[in-house]
């Protein structure tokens, strides 16, 4: 999938990276990966989404489903990147536990509210792999027409 | 976020399940179990996949109740090599190459259940108290996107550093590795630390 030489880089929960190499968030559950990709320019980022709100924090705004998009956008716009070319893949938002208590539907509170905010900075939605009771990692290829490998505990890998 | 002096009043209250937990797997399975030393990591979010992976792994996860604020979970994590062989020692099977079944479930389930309440009443009795695990989940899945999705519940969604204990348990016998992890949100740790604090006294 990727040449032996290429770093891969980690983006963790809360966090997020912006560039050209590869980039991947492993394990997400109820959390969504947001890749937003500058079809011109072949870069973009990778936001690791834990939240939907970020209810005015500005600590971590990789963290929140609110923050991240703007975070994204803004940081890509710097970069020289045009709005119009901007597009985004999600993936991830999964519902892992049926039976404890607390915030149960977190992962689908997530799913609506990256659409909801992509939807408010008129960006497309390019593709998306999200909800069911899989964790998934993912793996964005920024130079690779903005490829997106998602993997499942199964094995299964599938390109979006 | 944790003191030495917390850190190794953790891990000797963790010390003391764990090594209770062996001894019931000990016994289930008739054979030594090897125990290392817990580990207490104080982590940051972004960091949770330097300690936890997205190796797929049968997970046996409760949350614990009883005496003390809820948001405490306890998960029994048995990477998916040391499944079929768990479970063929526990039911007296040797094919090694064979898809999970029902029985395999309800063994790890059972697993689960008698090594996390032996880890909790050990525990708790140390404690002068009445700790109990709620009936169990269990998946066989990524343990980072279970870990992840345990954080993004309503009791940990506000913190951005989380303290993972973790100890493992191994049977050279029958080659099996797996992991016992605490994960306490801050209130129940707050709780946990104060109540060994009056023990030291």
């Amino acid at each position: 999938m990727q040449s032996p030489n290429q770093e891969v880089v980690m983006v963790g929960i809360g966090d997020y990276h912006i560039g050209r190499s590869p980039m991947s968030s492993i394990g997400l559950g109820s959390c969504i990966g947001l890749v937003v990709y500058d079809m011109e320019r072949d870069t973009g980022g990778l936001a690791h989404i834990m939240l939907p709100d970020s209810q005015g924090r500005t600590d971590r705004p990789a963290k929140y489903a609110d923050t991240a998009v703007e975070l994204l956008v803004r940081e890509l716009n710097k970069q020289g990147s045009k709005k119009e070319a901007l597009g985004a893949k999600i993936v991830g938002g999964s519902s892992m536990f049926q039976s404890f208590s607390g915030n149960l539907n977190i992962g689908d509170r997530n799913i609506e509210a990256v659409r909801f905010h992509l939807k408010k900075w008129n960006l497309r939605i390019l593709a998306e792999d999200v909800g069911g009771v899989q964790g998934r990692t993912i793996t964005f290829y920024p130079a690779e027409k903005g490829k997106v490998s998602v993997k499942t505990a199964d094995g299964t890998i599938r390109l979006i | 976020m944790l003191t030495t002096q917390q850190s190794d009043a953790l891990r000797e209250l963790g010390n003391i399940g764990a090594a209770h937990a062996a001894t019931t797997l000990s016994t289930m399975l008739s054979t030594n179990i090897g125990m290392e030393v817990p580990e207490i990591n104080v982590v940051d979010i972004a960091k949770v996949h330097e300690y936890v992976s997205d190796e797929p792994a049968a997970l046996v996860i409760f949350q614990i109740q009883g005496e003390v604020s809820g948001g405490g979970y306890v998960l029994l994590h048995i990477p998916k090599t040391s499944v079929v062989r768990l479970t063929n020692a526990m039911l007296g099977m040797t094919e090694l190459d064979r898809d999970l079944t029902e029985m395999d479930h309800s063994a790890l389930l059972e697993i689960g259940n008698i090594m996390v309440s032996a880890f909790l009443d050990a525990s708790a009795t140390l404690l002068s108290i009445i700790m109990l695990p709620s009936p169990p989940s269990l998946i066989i899945d990524m343990p980072h996107a279970a870990f992840q999705s345990i954080l993004a519940a309503q009791d940990f969604s506000d913190i951005n550093q989380v303290v993972i204990f973790r100890t493992e348990l191994h049977s050279d016998q029958y080659k099996i590795t797996s992991n016992l992890f605490l994960l306490p949100n801050q209130p129940m740790l707050n709780e946990i630390l104060a109540m060994l604090e009056n023990l030291m006294k």
